[in-house]
């Protein structure tokens, strides 16, 4: 795409920063001087659709001289809103320019400041913000010129200038590789901010440090119901524990049964542990009982509060409900999936995955089943029966759902929830990412932080409540046109 | 800044959300990668007996336990239960020359053993220990002085636990000094990162806030790490 004649100042094309794509792959931005300009009065500037952002911390373009035309006046830099375009950037007011033709740097002022060599046809201009100083700096063939302008207000635009006829210049927002090493120099930036963080000083109560340490990773285990751990923990650092030791180990029953996909049994078990949570919380059920419907397309859960149910396994993987024992298990023997005799993605890999919790072997047997069941002669019948109990259960979540106030979040989870039965391979559909094992995480938090609330204890934990705050800051970083939040990598850092 | 205090007024609770984690956010951390957060505190930490509990009730894969995780827990227990001769000779035999070229944290260690002397009430034996081998480390840094100071100043109270200098006997003292070697011991093995991921999770925080404070930005302020208290701006 040839953006031709100048003239017309306000013609503009879109910037992307670097290593981001712009919205059209092959763009390819040619600006090309074809009037007569024989004074200064003459030139033409280009300018970017777009400010920079300062929320990205380092920003370059580059611009190829494929002809520097009869003179080579030529200016590469940024410019403010509202600057006149037809002028080379760099003489007005909050317009920055590198000039070709004597090497100079103009800030804002008619005079410049020796700065770089001349460039030429041939060469390759970059041009680099760093929005975490403010500072402006160039590259020629890919070399490093030194810092050219300090204290850049923000919001600035990447501005090309010509002047003389035959003047054609390529821009480069990073649709196409660039000449100067622009990964290495985030490299450092990375490293500079990471060191910055590392080296915080901590506050003055530095002794406390530690026991803040501690307790974090204390309330965190018994948050999760990690019972054995926070006890052998406590054991080595002294922390207390708050709540009672059986108290958690049924928080973390619990969360075991959410986490290996036994939603009913999990609802059960809660029911009967805290009778009156569920009944306060119509949300929280709906929830679960959204989890539950997926599950059941999962082949993970049964109907557990359907007393026909119990007992009536077909003889299918009877052991299954033997390990746990805790009366609510006679719904085990169903957990039927009704699209269990379809084929499965192979690589899907969800049962592999157990999402954290250790099974036991007669739990695993469960999970595994729709994969065995598919081979069952009865399957068919079975099946059959379980799309009609499928499709009780969902009107019964519709019509829950149409008590509930109607927000978009629970409608958009029944849609996508009931959407899974459109699909005769649901795990392979745009939808399946319910199914995944990881999904259950949510469900699982929501229902540990109601019990916690409900029994008058902090309901998230604080290394949760700090990585979420943590992440807010970042982005009121980005907000507030910090550039050094681009290279405090959060994510990295859990997982470095 | 303070760690102790619990929420006061000002703080507004937010409220239960269920949706958090469920919206497709490529930040979004899972349960795994939290776990592996804390896994890692007590790995670097060397807290052996329960890096192994936590792998086996969050299904975690085999912590890498470093070679001197055994070698470092011994090391930790001997200093916080106050045995420092036998967490220096245990140092020693694992790296010679740590001690040597650490000054400061050889002095930290000789501290906890005059510490543990005044603790015992043995008032004489403190001061010879004193003058015999902590004056040289007084001598040569201002910081190792002020804390010697203060650490003898405790022998001028009839019950040193109720004096202002108490908390160099509270635990907390020998558990931090039992961490900065931890961390030199780990620094020695060329352990990349010698700070547990947490620390540098609370420091990020304490960063970004000091950035936004920097620049004049309101924002809602953690106030108190351990507790994840939050002041809305006011």
């Amino acid at each position: 795409m040839d953006v031709r004649g100048v003239e017309s100042s306000s013609q503009t094309r879109g910037a992307q920063g670097p290593g981001r794509r712009p919205h059209l792959p092959y763009l390819h931005l040619r600006l090309w001087m074809y009037r007569h300009g024989k004074t200064h009065k003459d030139a033409a500037s280009v300018r970017a659709t777009h400010p920079i952002p300062a929320a990205c911390g380092l920003y370059y373009f580059e611009v190829r001289i494929v002809s520097k035309g009869r003179d080579g006046y030529m200016g590469i830099g940024l410019s403010a809103h509202g600057v006149n375009m037809n002028r080379l950037p760099g003489w007005d007011k909050h317009s920055y320019g590198y000039h070709g033709d004597d090497g100079h740097s103009f800030c804002s002022s008619g005079t410049g400041q020796p700065y770089g060599p001349t460039f030429t046809t041939g060469d390759v201009i970059g041009c680099g913000v760093n929005l975490v100083d403010n500072t402006c700096f160039y590259t020629k063939n890919g070399h490093h010129l030194g810092i050219a302008f300090r204290g850049l207000p923000p919001n600035l635009y990447p501005t090309v200038g010509l002047q003389t006829p035959g003047e054609v210049v390529d821009a480069n927002f990073g649709q196409q590789p660039f000449v100067f090493d622009i990964e290495d120099m985030l490299r450092e930036l990375r490293a500079r901010t990471r060191l910055a963080i590392d080296d915080f000083p901590l506050p003055t109560e530095q002794g406390q440090w530690q026991q803040v340490l501690h307790r974090m990773v204390s309330s965190y285990l018994v948050h999760h119901g990690y019972c054995s751990t926070a006890q052998a923990f406590s054991r080595a650092t002294g922390q207390t524990i708050d709540e009672d030791i059986a108290s958690i180990k049924n928080r973390q029953r619990i969360s075991k049964l959410v986490l290996s996909g036994r939603i009913g049994e999990a609802v059960e078990l809660s029911r009967r542990l805290y009778p009156g949570l569920l009944e306060r919380d119509p949300e929280l059920v709906f929830l679960l009982k959204c989890r539950q419907f997926v599950e059941m397309v999962n082949g993970t859960d049964a109907l557990c509060d359907d007393p026909d149910q119990a007992g009536t396994g077909e003889g299918i993987v009877g052991e299954g409900a033997a390990g746990e024992g805790d009366g609510a298990a006679g719904g085990n023997d169903l957990t039927t999936s009704v699209i269990s005799h379809t084929s499965r993605a192979p690589a899907n890999g969800e049962h592999a995955h157990t999402n954290g919790v250790v099974l036991p072997e007669a739990d695993r047997h469960d999970v595994d089943m729709p994969a065995a069941n598919g081979t069952h002669d009865e399957s068919e019948v079975c099946s059959r029966a379980s799309v009609e109990r499928m499709l009780a259960f969902g009107r019964e979540l519709y019509a829950m759902s149409q008590k509930l106030t109607q927000d978009q979040y629970h409608k958009t989870m029944l849609e996508d929830a009931f959407s899974l039965l459109a699909y005769s391979n649901p795990w392979d559909s745009p939808v399946g990412w319910q199914l995944e094992p990881v999904r259950r995480e949510a469900v699982c938090e929501a229902l540990n932080s109601a019990i916690l609330e409900w029994r008058g204890m902090q309901w998230v934990s604080p290394v949760e409540a700090c990585v979420s705050h943590s992440r807010d800051l970042l982005r009121r970083m980005a907000r507030a046109s910090l550039g050094a939040c681009a290279f405090a990598d959060l994510p990295a850092l859990l997982r470095r | 800044m303070s760690f102790e205090t619990p929420s006061s007024n000002g703080n507004t609770k937010p409220e239960r959300k269920y949706y958090d984690r469920t919206k497709s956010d490529d930040l979004q951390i899972s349960r795994t990668d939290m776990n592996m957060l804390i896994m890692n505190y007590l790995v670097t930490e060397g807290f052996k007996e329960a890096a192994l509990k936590f792998q086996q009730e969050a299904g975690l894969q085999e912590p890498a336990l470093c070679s001197s995780l055994d070698e470092r827990i011994m090391i930790r227990e001997a200093v916080q239960s106050g045995r420092i001769p036998e967490a220096i000779s245990l140092v020693n035999a694992l790296h010679p020359e740590l001690l040597d070229n650490d000054r400061y944290l050889y002095f930290h260690l000789q501290q906890l053993q005059l510490l543990e002397l005044i603790r015992a009430g043995r008032a004489e034996e403190a001061l010879a220990f004193a003058s015999a081998t902590l004056a040289e480390a007084g001598a040569n840094d201002r910081n190792a002085l002020t804390e010697l100071e203060r650490s003898l100043a405790l022998l001028a109270f009839p019950d040193p636990h109720t004096s202002p200098f108490a908390d160099l006997l509270l635990p907390s003292h020998s558990q931090k000094i039992a961490s900065e070697l931890n961390a030199a011991i780990l620094k020695m093995e060329n352990q990349e990162y010698t700070n547990p991921k947490l620390c540098s999770l609370l420091r990020m925080i304490l960063w970004s806030q000091s950035e936004l404070d920097k620049h004049n930005v309101k924002y809602p302020k953690m106030t108190d790490l351990a507790n994840a208290t939050i002041e809305q701006p006011k």
